[in-house]
């Protein structure tokens, strides 16, 4: 599904023109935008290198199977010893990393040190060591440049098909907290103004300042020639934590806001003009905020030592205005402790908080599962699934208004389900066979019970089957007064059927 | 009882302005074709105005159209609901005198898309023949259509067989189903209230086409017009009634197994009892119905009815509110026997299209609030989550009788009070104050408190923060939006 989605990945720039025949003789004119000293250049092909990447994503309607694989390369610098970075997406749901020498005359499997969907992010390695010694020798780490500021003229590197380094010299315009890939996910971004040309394909680009390290490109808009370039601190941050395993990622409150720039809302929560403020309008279960004690209708007026104002921003000392969530995520790390300024019924309220960080895997609908294969059952033609975002998704770019509007319910109000459930498990389709006759219409039905269990997620309900009643299965569904019944012997005979006739498997319970 | 059963987009009415080509002479019909009946086909003309859901302070749309009708009684013509829905003004004619004659709705029936006209002067109709009804055609048998279609200003007749017979949606009101029986004679734009006529006998009214689809013309049989007919003699029609059951076919071998029943192909499941409908409180979700005033009903909810097999629900659409029907249950293995007092289900207008209502509206200090029903949701574009749930949900769920109305923020108007708050617009009120509103007059008191609070504050489902108006700015923001965007009526609580 995402893969196909081709405005995210704007980058991928073709790689169709033909060599340019003298071009490949470095000591002729040197590029107009580029004034570094062509020697300087050619020494950058020793601390990149390619990554070819085959991704294959799981089939949502037949959760047995992937949808047919796909291919994505990346330009990535080398950052420490045999470790090189680029973006999350690059590995998302991939089979198979390679690294590729810029000249291409050599090739070595690669694996995941440490991935960060979040952020973006991901550290590779050389899948074996021995072998990678071998591939990185001569090559020389790109050390991590001071943060530019904004103004600053920073490089685009990009190596052309025939080896040949290719710098596009750019300008750091604005300084964000933005997401790049997974939507809602904020974290400290440049945006560079930058004319590139089209060079090899690639998902990823290492972006320089005075010769090191700054910032990964991640996505460029050919129409505005403006880049997201994932900011130097963030890097310099997941280089850290990606030395200590297990990976333990960037911190969040837990909290969703909305603006106070409304003067009758702003009398009405008693905050006066000086105040800035941030109205605080859930407060997700079990995140650092609930645990701290924070409301849902509380204000939010600093954190640490930063005031925050009425639209969610605080002065940060060489970036302007940055978004509040920077302070969190981009600032500080799993258990710190933070404390929070707050208005509550108008007054004045200090609490700390001990930051964790919300694991997607265990939210009701998870909104990534990337590199996890999907947890199903089919049992005598019912499939059952687990409910994830990606799966909704499927229903194409309008999914939020043509989705089904029970399953859409479960992933925007979790609370309903959180209490009873760990997972959303439906019935996502019905194919049709002797024993579910009758059964072709019903879809995208919630499943509350099995055998007169309470299913909580797959595993549940795996269990749940092994128990029948006098031969038959009863299943029951949220919302219906229905119960539906699946014989044991017919079941048994058409599941024999289905596997016969290419299902590999008719369940995957982790 | 599903929830919103929206129909086939191809579905089409057949009313229209008539087009600009020139008639064609008619010859001398055929000797079996009496062409005395012409004179009872009337051609109507309808002026009218469309109320402007999303503006609901407007006039609306005025627009008009042509359709037909025909004498069937003493200053009685009968014609569909839709050839004058929202009219103001209906001229009829007579076939051959251009002579226009000012006519009045006597009944309308928007549910089955049928209604009665009647002239200021009857005078000069008097000596025409008066139309009498015949059975419901059998299948490949003949029919005539004689109205007044597009193409021309005279009258026209086309021929074609009865194709099917069928219980189909009416898409005049989007929300129904009825008897229909499809012919392949070419209806058209106009046709719409005409008879239709087999051995001099009208057997069905001419009302919708099918868009995707050739020689699909749609026609209402008998049984419903003489169902209408009868519902009216009392002085004013009182729709149909309902059962309020929702219900699951009984094929699956396991599932009868498990409800204990004998491979038989017999009975339905009942999955849904509709608050207040006629069944609640008699019949609960898990009964099995077996069969209604003694006929059986099959596991695919169908029965015998003259030797045809048709949908359960046609015993229903034969009767009226406050007739009695027996239901043959089974709960727990023992069988049951009620008998069911008919009532009309008025809250399932939430999903058909109304007609001849002005839309209900507040608007306070910049705020517009309506109640939701389907002519502001096809007026609306409404994604949130929750007001659609709401919707789905009013009938199934019995959301009707904790909040009659579902009142929704539809517009924001721009005011130095509300200029921050055009975002919520779409979402459906839940609390005005701390207290839940239960329908628009509610919303109005709430909002017109004897004494004034400091602030008003309105949560709104979904949203992710209350609207807060401090009284002391409603006055002059409501002076304010009235005059700029020229609001003549601060409120309609009344339809």
């Amino acid at each position: 599904m995402k893969y196909s989605a081709p405005v995210l990945f704007a980058l991928a720039l073709t790689a169709c023109e033909p060599p340019k025949q003298e071009a490949a003789t470095p000591s002729a004119v040197p590029a107009a935008s580029a004034p570094k000293p062509v020697e300087d250049r050619s020494a950058l092909k020793q601390s990149v290198v390619r990554i070819n990447s085959t991704l294959q994503s799981w089939n949502p309607s037949q959760p047995w199977e992937k949808n047919p694989p796909g291919q994505r390369r990346a330009l990535a610098p080398i950052v420490g010893k045999n470790q090189v970075l680029t973006t999350g997406e690059l590995v998302a749901d991939a089979t198979y990393l390679e690294f590729e020498s810029t000249d291409g005359t050599r090739m070595l499997p690669a694996k995941v040190i440490a991935v960060d969907f979040e952020a973006n992010l991901a550290l590779l390695g050389p899948a074996d060591d021995e072998k990678g010694a071998k591939f990185f020798e001569g090559t020389v780490p790109l050390e991590l440049a001071v943060p530019p500021r904004i103004g600053d003229t920073v490089d685009i590197l990009q190596v052309e098909e025939n080896g040949m380094p290719l710098l596009t010299a750019g300008s750091l315009q604005s300084v964000d907290v933005i997401t790049n890939f997974l939507e809602g996910q904020f974290f400290l971004t440049f945006e560079v103004k930058a004319s590139m040309q089209s060079a090899a394909s690639s998902f990823s680009l290492p972006v320089l300042h005075h010769g090191k390290l700054a910032g990964l490109l991640a996505s460029y808009n050919a129409k505005d020639q403006l880049s997201d370039v994932t900011s130097t601190e963030l890097l310099a941050r997941f280089l850290q934590a990606a030395k200590t395993t297990p990976y333990a990622g960037f911190p969040s409150l837990g909290i969703n806001t909305a603006r106070t720039e409304d003067p009758s809302f702003r009398k009405w929560l008693k905050l006066t003009d000086d105040q800035g403020g941030l109205y605080i309008s859930n407060v997700r279960k079990g995140g650092a905020a609930e645990t701290a004690g924070i409301h849902k209708g509380d204000v939010l007026l600093s954190i640490g030592e930063h005031a925050i104002d009425r639209r969610g921003y605080y002065p940060h000392p060489t970036y302007g205005s940055l978004f509040w969530s920077h302070l969190v995520r981009g600032e500080r790390s799993t258990g710190d402790v933070v404390s929070l300024g707050l208005l509550r019924d108008g007054k004045p309220l200090k609490l700390d908080v001990t930051l964790t960080r919300s694991d997607e895997s265990k939210k009701l609908v998870p909104s990534y599962t990337f590199n996890q294969a999907p947890n199903y059952v089919v049992k005598g033609g019912l499939i059952f699934q687990e409910l994830t975002q990606p799966l909704l998704e499927a229903f194409g770019e309008e999914w939020r208004s043509r989705a089904p509007l029970n399953l859409i319910d479960a992933l925007e109000n979790p609370e309903k389900y959180e209490a009873r459930a760990d997972r959303i498990v439906f019935l996502s389709a019905v194919i049709a066979t002797p024993a579910t006759i009758g059964y072709e219409r019903l879809r995208n039905l919630v499943v509350k019970k099995v055998n007169g269990q309470e299913i909580r997620d797959m595993k549940s309900l795996a269990e749940a089957f092994k128990k029948g009643t006098d031969g038959l299965h009863s299943i029951e569904f949220e919302d219906e007064n229905l119960t539906v019944q699946l014989d044991e012997a017919t079941t048994s005979a058409v599941d024999k059927q289905l596997l016969q006739r290419g299902i590999p498997r008719l369940s995957r319970v982790k | 009882m599903s929830a919103a059963r929206f129909l086939l987009a191809g579905l089409f009415l057949i009313s229209s302005a008539s087009a600009q080509i020139a008639p064609v002479a008619p010859s001398e019909a055929p000797a079996d074709a009496p062409s005395g009946i012409y004179k009872s086909v009337v051609r109507i003309e309808v002026a009218s105005q469309v109320p402007d859901y999303s503006t609901p302070w407007n006039a609306g749309r005025f627009g008009g159209g042509i359709g037909t009708g025909f004498i069937i009684g003493k200053n009685r013509i009968l014609t569909n609901a839709h050839v004058i829905s929202n009219g103001r003004r209906i001229l009829v004619n007579i076939y051959g005198s251009p002579q226009k004659y000012a006519a009045k709705v006597e009944f309308v029936a928007h549910d089955c898309d049928l209604a009665i006209l009647s002239v200021e002067d009857f005078t000069n109709f008097e000596k025409l023949p008066v139309f009498t009804f015949g059975d419901v055609p059998q299948l490949e048998t003949q029919v005539r259509v004689i109205g007044y279609p597009i193409g021309g200003d005279r009258l026209s007749v086309t021929r074609g067989v009865v194709s099917r017979i069928d219980f189909s949606a009416y898409s005049h009101s989007r929300a129904d189903s009825h008897l229909v029986v499809q012919i392949d004679a070419a209806i058209n734009p106009g046709n719409s209230g005409g008879p239709v006529v087999q051995d001099g006998k009208v057997v069905g009214v001419a009302f919708q086409g099918l868009r995707q689809a050739d020689n699909t013309g749609y026609i209402i049989p008998t049984p419903v017009i003489k169902r209408f007919l009868k519902d009216v003699e009392d002085g004013h029609y009182d729709s149909y009634a309902e059962l309020g059951l929702g219900d699951f076919p009984l094929f699956n071998p396991a599932m009868r197994k498990a409800l204990k029943l004998p491979d038989d192909n017999t009975g339905v499941l009942i999955t849904n009892v509709t608050p207040t409908g006629s069944c609640d409180g008699v019949i609960k979700p898990g009964d099995i119905l077996m069969s209604i005033d003694g006929k059986q009903v099959d596991s695919a909810g169908m029965v015998t009815i003259d030797g045809e097999d048709v949908d359960m629900h046609e015993i229903i659409e034969r009767k009226f509110a406050g007739n009695k029907v027996a239901l043959t249950i089974l709960r727990d293995g023992a069988s049951k026997d009620f008998e069911i007092t008919l009532k009309p289900l008025s809250w399932s207008r939430m999903y058909a299209i109304q007609y001849e209502m002005k839309p209900r509206y507040i608007m306070f200090a910049g705020l517009v609030f309506q109640p939701l029903d389907t002519n502001l949701f096809a007026a609306s574009k409404f994604d949130d989550v929750t007001l659609r749930r709401l919707y789905g949900d009013y009938v199934p769920k019995g959301i009707f009788q904790k909040r009659p109305d579902i009142v929704v923020l539809t517009r924001v108007e721009s005011d130095p009070l509300t200029s921050q708050l055009g975002n919520f617009a779409g979402y459906a009120v839940d609390k005005i104050n701390g207290v839940e509103v239960k329908d628009l007059k509610h919303a109005n008191e709430l909002l017109h408190p004897k004494e004034k609070p400091e602030f008003f504050a309105i949560e709104l489902f979904g949203a992710e923060r209350p609207l807060v108006i401090p009284s002391s700015e409603v006055e002059s923001a409501t002076k304010r939006v009235q005059q700029a965007y020229d609001i003549e009526q601060l409120s309609n609580l009344e339809d």
